[in-house]
């Protein structure tokens, strides 16, 4: 297990080095920053002594490895729109965009378990039917979509729930249930998948024939089986939230991750995009260990694969 | 193997558990929006990114800032042009080049220091004299150079390098901080003598001001302000309609605030920028048959909301003219100055480029097609190019992108909020200007002579020069004076002005009951 994790950790540098080189570069392909922050009828000396003062007249080159030099004392720089130390800023927003991601994977997977098996349970029932159809319905329909109408259907016309915002449980359920909608129609489909082909296999009939409860076989013996691939699926859906919680963060005033990420590319904050790409970067790749190890843990062929 | 299996998973059910327990914890129940009766519910469309003064000219700062937190020596009363006192009470110009202002007495900072010439001396050189790159210090007084030096406690004397006849107008634009304030980098939350002080900003979250008991002038009627910011402007209207908040702010008609929007004139006005010095755009019938071949009252009626303009100020601006119309819609005029030009062998066939810019206003690429309608049905060839903003920009700012561009029109708006026509002339019009793709020398100088006149000199060499401009060189198509859009609850009771987007008086909001 633990030659996994190393192995793991070790074949992850290379693409972290890969995006950390991209964003840098990217970052400073969109343009001059001397165009957003100084007035428009600034000097061409204003420029460069604010080019100077920035870093940002040195070749890029130089400019990257110092950069690196940086981040190897843990020094993401700091800031331009609001002068403070851009590593404070991600560690800031961070949490926010974990914790939703969090419950929205956690009722996902819940839901989809319970609502997969049901479906597989019995295929081609009106059950089945009408799960298949709503999960496909909720694996495509548009973020920015759901909403703009959840806001006006709960909160505008209903006035069920805030708006937006953070304050009290009530403002986490538009964000939550926004994000939740895609992985949980993946998430049904796959574990209806997986379950219809593990309840028709030998060892479900072998356990049907010892006697165990239906609930037992389901759950117990067709579930573990076929918890791999959802869990798979389960991880990849996870790595999107945490990266792409943009739309949703935008929307309801969210300060997490993705937010702050849109800020600052629209504002060219680079030392903020930067930091905020390599934290999400790093939680990807954690996250990606963390099901691997699960996977593991799941399935004693992953385990011997990895000890050999 | 099941025990090996509960030992090696207890870490990553432990940490999921450590994670669903933080949650609600440090996010939910953070940032009460409410407060009780009393506090004000500001909705904005972004964050503040400091409340530094010496940036009080960027919207998204000065908008909390100006007049709430700090004040200035003087303030422009955005109804009538005027220049009105503030912690100045009266100012004399002694000489082309020297001021003095008799400051007020009884003022106090949030911090209980009182408000003296020394205090003024040292805002107005930090704001202009320092390394931390002010955008007012770019934006209002580019390269003029200021001294200001305290006489006795109430008067402050200033003097510039050249004759700077609206010098009291540009010093409105200074926010004034004690001497403790850190001369050499900027602030994030600052100390100022005006009518709330900060009482609690809890970043990516909300802000909330609290009325400041020692102010010297009329207290405010809501004893505290908390803002939020939520870009999407659906949800700000959303959020008056809901009584989440009480003013929302940068709408558009299409976010949904019903009858709780209110409509008010803004300075911004919107126009496009020929590049006059690539044919067909340098001959000037090709430019008058853009002005004509645009229908102005089609676009403010269906497009976006606003009111058809002839110039790039609007009235209260010191330069306006009022002689100068938006230009008719005449698109059989357009299309006989084009065939005329194309008779004396101007290349009327070359493509024109309409850049311009996603969400500059309300429904800006739909704008761009109207325009591109008029202008084929002139007879020209046009195609549009939108951009982000960080792309636009390198259009619209010197030096403009390398390589041919061929001949492009660039969607742009403008809008004077310091209330004098030199902060539009010489970077708009001037040859030399850093948003500039052509000038003339005439119009140069014309240009010159008004930025040294004073009084209504000034008016009038100013109005002449956008005449001049708009006779003899052409060289945009203005379009309209735009209108904004802000949202109110029924709680509320505040009329927008044209300086509401760049400075929000929580003073003059009151209540309704």
């Amino acid at each position: 297990m633990l030659t996994l994790l190393r192995r793991r950790a070790v074949s992850s540098v290379v693409p972290l080095l890969v995006v950390v080189l991209g964003v840098f570069f990217l970052a400073r392909l969109t343009g001059d920053p001397a165009n957003l922050y100084l007035p428009l009828s600034a000097t061409p000396e204003m420029r460069a002594e604010f080019a100077a003062r920035n870093g940002l007249d040195d070749p890029l080159i130089t400019q990257f490895g110092d950069y690196l030099a940086q981040v190897a004392h843990l020094d993401f720089g700091e800031s331009l729109r609001t002068a403070q130390p851009a590593g404070e800023a991600v560690l800031r927003a961070f949490p926010a965009t974990l914790q939703l991601a969090g419950w929205t994977m956690l009722l996902a997977i819940v839901g989809a378990v319970v609502i997969g098996a049901l479906a597989a349970y019995r295929p081609n029932s009106a059950t089945d039917r009408i799960a298949s159809f709503l999960s496909s319905t909720a694996a495509s329909v548009p973020d920015f979509w759901i909403a703009i109408m959840g806001v006006l259907v709960f909160a505008v016309t209903l006035g069920w729930l805030p708006t937006s915002g953070t304050s009290g449980a009530a403002a986490w359920v538009l964000p939550v249930a926004t994000l939740f909608i895609r992985p949980f129609g993946v998430l049904v489909q796959v574990v209806r998948g997986a379950m219809v082909s593990a309840l028709s296999a030998p060892y479900v009939k072998v356990a049907r024939g010892k006697g165990a409860s239906e609930l037992r076989v389901v759950f117990g013996h067709a579930l573990r089986n076929a918890a791999a691939p959802a869990l798979t699926v389960a991880g990849d859906l996870a790595v999107g939230l945490v990266n792409g919680a943009v739309v949703v963060e935008t929307i309801f005033g969210w300060p997490g991750i993705g937010k702050l990420m849109i800020d600052s590319v629209l504002q060219r904050d680079f030392a903020v995009l930067q930091a905020a790409v390599l934290l999400t970067a790093l939680a990807i790749f954690a996250l990606n260990i963390l099901v691997d190890l699960c996977h593991a843990l799941l399935d004693p062929r992953v385990r011997q694969r990895a000890a050999a | 193997m099941t025990g090996l299996r509960t030992t090696r998973s207890r870490p990553i059910v432990a940490s999921l558990a450590a994670l669903l327990a933080v949650s609600g914890c440090s996010v939910a129940g953070a940032d009460p929006i409410g407060g009780g009766p009393g506090t004000l519910r500001i909705v904005l469309p972004e964050e503040p990114p400091t409340l530094e003064p010496c940036d009080a000219s960027l919207t998204a700062t000065g908008r909390v800032t100006r007049s709430n937190i700090t004040e200035a020596l003087t303030e422009r009363e955005p109804s009538t042009g005027r220049l009105e006192p503030a912690l100045a009470t009266k100012w004399t110009r002694n000489s082309a080049t020297s001021w003095t202002f008799t400051l007020r007495r009884g003022v106090t900072f949030h911090d209980g220091k009182p408000f003296t010439a020394a205090a003024a001396a040292f805002s107005v050189k930090r704001a202009t004299d320092s390394k931390i790159d002010c955008n007012v210090d770019g934006y209002i007084f580019a390269d003029s150079e200021l001294t200001a030096t305290p006489v006795d406690d109430t008067t402050l004397r200033v003097t510039t390098a050249k004759p700077d006849p609206i010098l009291p107008l540009r010093l409105s634009f200074v926010e004034i901080v004690p001497t403790s304030t850190d001369p050499d980098s900027r602030v994030r939350e600052p100390v100022g003598t005006g009518p709330y002080r900060i009482d609690d900003w809890n970043q990516g979250r909300h802000l909330r001001l609290k009325r400041f008991p020692g102010y010297w002038g009329k207290a405010p009627e809501f004893a505290a302000a908390t803002y939020v910011w939520r870009a999407e402007g659906s949800v700000r209207a959303a959020m008056v309609t809901n009584n989440e908040a009480d003013v929302a702010i940068g709408l558009a008609p299409e976010d949904g605030a019903g009858d709780r929007a209110v409509e008010f004139a803004t300075n911004e006005v919107s126009y496009l920028r020929m590049d006059a010095t690539k044919p067909p755009l340098d001959d000037i019938r090709i430019r008058q048959a853009v002005n004509y071949a645009i229908d102005r009252e089609g676009l403010v009626t269906a497009v976006f909301a606003g009111r058809p303009t002839g110039q790039l100020v609007s009235k209260g601006v010191t330069g306006y003219n009022p002689g100068i119309k938006p230009w008719p819609y005449d698109p059989d005029r357009a299309r006989r100055l084009v065939a005329e030009a194309r008779a004396d062998g101007v290349r009327t066939g070359t493509t024109l480029t309409l850049i311009g810019r996603n969400g500059i206003y309300p429904k800006a690429a739909e704008a761009m097609e109207v325009v591109q309608d008029g202008l084929i049905k002139a007879g020209l060839k046009v195609r549009i190019k939108m951009l982000d903003v960080n792309a636009w920009l390198e259009y619209l700012l010197r030096p403009f992108p390398a390589g041919d561009t061929g001949p492009t029109l660039l969607q742009a708006q403008h809008g004077n909020q310091a209330g004098d026509a030199a902060f539009t002339m010489g970077q708009i019009y001037g040859s030399e200007g850093a948003q500039s793709s052509y000038g003339t020398d005439a119009l140069d100088t014309l240009i010159e002579e008004a930025q040294l006149a004073s009084g209504g000199k000034r008016q009038k060499a100013f109005a002449d020069a956008f005449s001049h401009q708009n006779d003899e060189v052409v060289r945009d198509a203005v379009m309209a004076n735009m209108t904004g859009l802000l949202a109110l609850s029924p709680k509320v009771r505040y009329r927008p002005d044209s300086a509401t987007n760049d400075e929000m008086r929580l003073a003059d909001m009151r209540r309704a009951d």
